[in-house]
């Protein structure tokens, strides 16, 4: 178990602050405290014994991990993996939240992770080419069996095994990075070749640990297949369509650019204002942080209702999820689907 | 650099919210630490409190209260600036000014905004870019930085030869003096001479003599068109040599920003242009105006570069988006820079254009006698200079080395009739060159100036004027 930050990372900060504009929660308080640099003093507090890891508890928390300040740091400031190693070392006995306790519980091994799968219809097990494997993500086996299945129907050349188990980027985002990265590690093993993940967090923990040659995010393997597809029309018309970007598959792997071309050649294609920034997912945070998480997709909202679209597009459950559900609360109409659901769509 | 007494902060913390509200008063450990620093390296001080006023009301109960409880007052902005002046080295309240960001009108019709002092430069150049219009100064913070702390010191930026600073923009102030009066000076006119120029005075105080709560600054008609090149060079001097054949040539343009080979290097890891890494100098130069206007000035320009001895190309940005990546890289330099080491102490000299390669050469020298790394970048077109030394903190030699370059570095820009800061402000860092710089007799006046705006010594205490 780490205890302490990795010196070098945190010495790379100058707290020039270009990461403030770019941070959700700086953005929702206008407090130092909020924002990545402020974190990363506090950061430096904590390991020098300045501060007691408890007293700063709160702030670990309020972030999102989104990593929207790493990209604008031209210090190339790692702050995601400072994140970690904070949530590390003070999100432990007591101070890890029960939520996060009983997530870590649900995904502890294949057979559970399998297990959530049985109430829901995922897809089907099946040998095709030998070195492009499915990952079934654990969460989105459950929440969106659908996505799974589809990406068997649109692309038959991948294989799917049921027996394989969490990535391990709920436990590294959540304070057990080690578990974290072993999980990683033990799927890499299991699954050969190109591991294909609809899942955008999932591919950024994946790749950061077994290399990102291994992995493959589905927009951005599609997007290499040249597969050319027609637009899609309702009524007549072409469909609207927004993109929710996933934070760690934009801001981890510099994915960003694959999706919306896709997207451009499915219907009428419009640019979400912040559709770069976080949404209030985050992982977990979603549910432990209900009212923050709430806060920082209100604005998000306004202009999907603003924009009046049929579909928002998202590649990664977390962000489906959110965006779902804060629609309904407000009475949007628009539709949300991954990625691949809208290209079946233009398929048949 | 000296640790700030660890008084017990409640009592403090108690008054204030009793004047105040507790929404605005902040006490926690948490909080303290967070503004310890500015972007400033190595220096460090807890505050006492931290308080987060909304309107010139709250900051004028505040100021009183600090002057007659002799407590220190730290104004502070976006904490971006690099000369230790929003550091809390003497404890006492950090006022930070970023939730006043209003724009409280933009005049189409006198070509001014009104502002509180935490709107950031971005946001009220792209909001008055709606009415046709430019908010010039530009300091390389710009998407962070506020106009608050603008104005407390004159920042200026990437366009000073044409344009000239932030003391060239602001008609007049809302402000809080030491005794938590509020007075407002100048106006909304550009001629009004009446009386002593508070306004230029507050212009670069440092938050020593007043706290900013309301900044009436001139807005320019923004320019229909924009164009920018790049030309690379052998070394730094052939590049201060277009920088000078170019000014002769009658052509004032907007930017001439260079960057040394160590600088390219860091900017291209950041940016990935396609810069040229071989090359030992760089310079980014372009105008906008007219787009026939701009056509020619910058082609004359590149011509120029092309032609003088050292060149190794030129070429320039093929649209908008190109020459935004470029200006957008060159903002980057600094903290790009910090990937070269542990601990980057940048300066801010500045020295007579004419005579910039002398600066340039020297830099060199001392960086080598020293044995540490030094990247130059800077604003080539008015000759404001940043050298940024490199070095790892943990090794004392190459720290001792840079301690020594430092001092060699100042003492090199006054003896060649140049400054210890162009843009950047004095602060703590560069309070022990300041009488060099001035003398003695100015000094004096400095503190007799802020006697009569801050009796009780009250505002930014241990910095200008004290």
């Amino acid at each position: 178990m780490t205890d302490k930050f990795t010196q070098s990372k945190l010495d790379r900060c100058i707290s020039c602050g270009y990461c403030l504009p770019a941070c959700p929660t700086y953005q929702l308080t206008g407090d130092e405290q909020s924002s990545p640099r402020g974190r990363i003093t506090l950061m430096r507090a904590l390991q020098d014994g300045k501060m007691p890891f408890t007293d700063a508890l709160e702030e670990s928390s309020f972030c999102l991990g989104c990593r929207a300040c790493e990209p604008v740091c031209p210090a190339g400031v790692e702050y995601g993996v400072l994140l970690e190693e904070w949530r590390e070392i003070s999100w432990q006995g007591k101070n890890r939240p029960l939520i996060v306790r009983g997530l870590f519980e649900a995904v502890k091994s294949k057979w559970r992770v399998r297990a959530m799968g049985v109430i829901s219809p995922t897809a089907r097990e099946r040998k095709a080419d030998p070195n492009l494997n499915l990952m079934m993500g654990c969460f989105e086996r459950v929440l969106f069996p659908k996505v799974s299945r589809t990406v068997a129907r649109i692309a038959p050349e991948v294989s799917i095994t049921k027996n394989q188990g969490c990535c391990g980027a709920l436990h590294a985002h959540n304070g057990e990075l080690e578990r974290g990265k072993e999980m990683a590690k033990e799927l890499g093993e299991k699954l050969s070749g190109t591991i294909l993940t609809t899942a955008g967090g999932c591919a950024a923990h994946l790749a950061a640990v077994i290399g990102n040659e291994r992995v493959n995010e589905f927009s951005q393997w599609w997007s290499a297949q040249e597969k050319l597809l027609k637009p899609i029309e309702k009524n007549g018309k072409k469909i609207r369509i927004g993109f929710q970007d996933s934070c760690h598959l934009r801001n981890g792997l510099g994915i960003f650019k694959q999706p919306r071309e896709i997207l451009k050649s499915l219907g009428d294609y419009v640019e979400i204002p912040d559709a770069s920034g976080c949404c209030g997912a985050a992982g977990s945070y979603s549910l432990l942080q209900r009212k923050n998480s709430r806060k920082v997709i209100a604005k998000k909202i306004e202009d999907i209702k603003d924009l009046n679209l049929d579909y928002v597009i998202t590649v990664n459950p977390g962000c489906t999820r959110q965006l779902a559900t804060s629609l309904r609360r407000s009475r949007v109409k628009t539709r949300v689907l991954h990625i691949a659901q809208l290209i079946e769509m233009a398929v048949n | 650099m000296s640790p700030a007494p660890n008084r017990d902060n409640q009592k403090l913390v108690d008054r204030l919210t009793a004047l105040v509200g507790a929404e605005i008063v902040h006490g926690d450990a948490v909080a303290l630490e967070s503004y310890s620093r500015d972007a400033t390296p190595l220096f460090h001080g807890l505050p006492e409190v931290v308080v987060t006023p909304r309107s010139t009301q709250e900051v004028e109960e505040i100021v009183k209260f600090a002057a007659s409880t002799k407590t220190p007052i730290i104004a502070r902005g976006a904490g971006s600036n690099l000369c230790a002046a929003t550091v809390p080295l003497n404890g006492g309240i950090v006022l930070s000014m970023n939730k006043m960001n209003k724009i409280l009108e933009v005049d189409r019709a006198q070509m001014l905004a009104v502002v509180q002092p935490g709107v950031t430069n971005q946001t009220l150049d792209e909001t008055v870019a709606k009415e046709g219009l430019m908010f010039v100064p530009d300091p390389g913070s710009k998407n962070v930085s506020t106009i608050g702390g603008n104005v407390a010191t004159s920042a200026g930026g990437l366009r000073g030869l044409k344009y000239g600073t932030t003391k060239n923009y602001i008609l007049g102030l809302e402000v809080v003096t030491g005794t938590g009066e509020v007075i407002r000076t100048g106006s909304r006119m550009v001629k009004d001479v009446a009386g002593y120029d508070l306004t230029r005075l507050f212009v670069g105080s440092e938050g020593t003599l007043g706290i900013f709560t309301e900044i009436t600054t001139i807005l320019n008609p923004r320019p229909r068109a924009a164009k920018y090149g790049v030309a690379y060079f052998t070394d730094l001097a052939a590049a201060s040599n277009a920088v000078d054949q170019v000014v002769r040539a009658g052509i004032l343009p907007a930017t001439m920003e260079f960057l040394d080979n160590p600088c390219i290097l860091a900017v291209e890891e950041f940016a990935h242009l396609g810069l040229d890494t071989q090359a030992g100098a760089l310079l980014l130069f372009g105008d906008d105006g007219e787009p026939d206007f701009i056509d020619a000035a910058v082609g004359k320009m590149a011509q120029i570069a092309a032609e003088v001895s050292g060149s190794r190309g030129v070429t320039l940005a093929a649209d908008t988006a190109a020459a935004d990546a470029l200006l957008y890289a060159r903002r980057c330099s600094l903290p790009a820079l910090a990937r070269l080491g542990t601990l980057s102490i940048l300066e801010d000299i500045s020295v007579p254009r004419p005579i910039m390669s002398d600066a340039v050469k020297g830099i060199n020298e001392i960086g080598k006698k020293n044995q540490v790394l030094i990247g130059t970048f800077g604003h080539a077109g008015d000759g404001n200079l940043h050298p940024t030394i490199v070095v790892d903190k943990n090794d004392e030699r190459a720290v001792h080395g840079a301690e020594k370059a430092l001092k060699e570095i100042f003492e090199m820009a006054l003896a060649l009739g140049g400054t210890i800061t162009g843009e950047h402000g004095v602060g703590s860092a560069k309070l022990p060159y300041l009488t060099a710089r001035l003398g003695e007799g100015q000094m004096q006046l400095q503190r007799g100036i802020k006697s009569v705006f801050d009796p009780a010594g009250i505002l930014n205490p241990g910095r200008l004027g004290s």
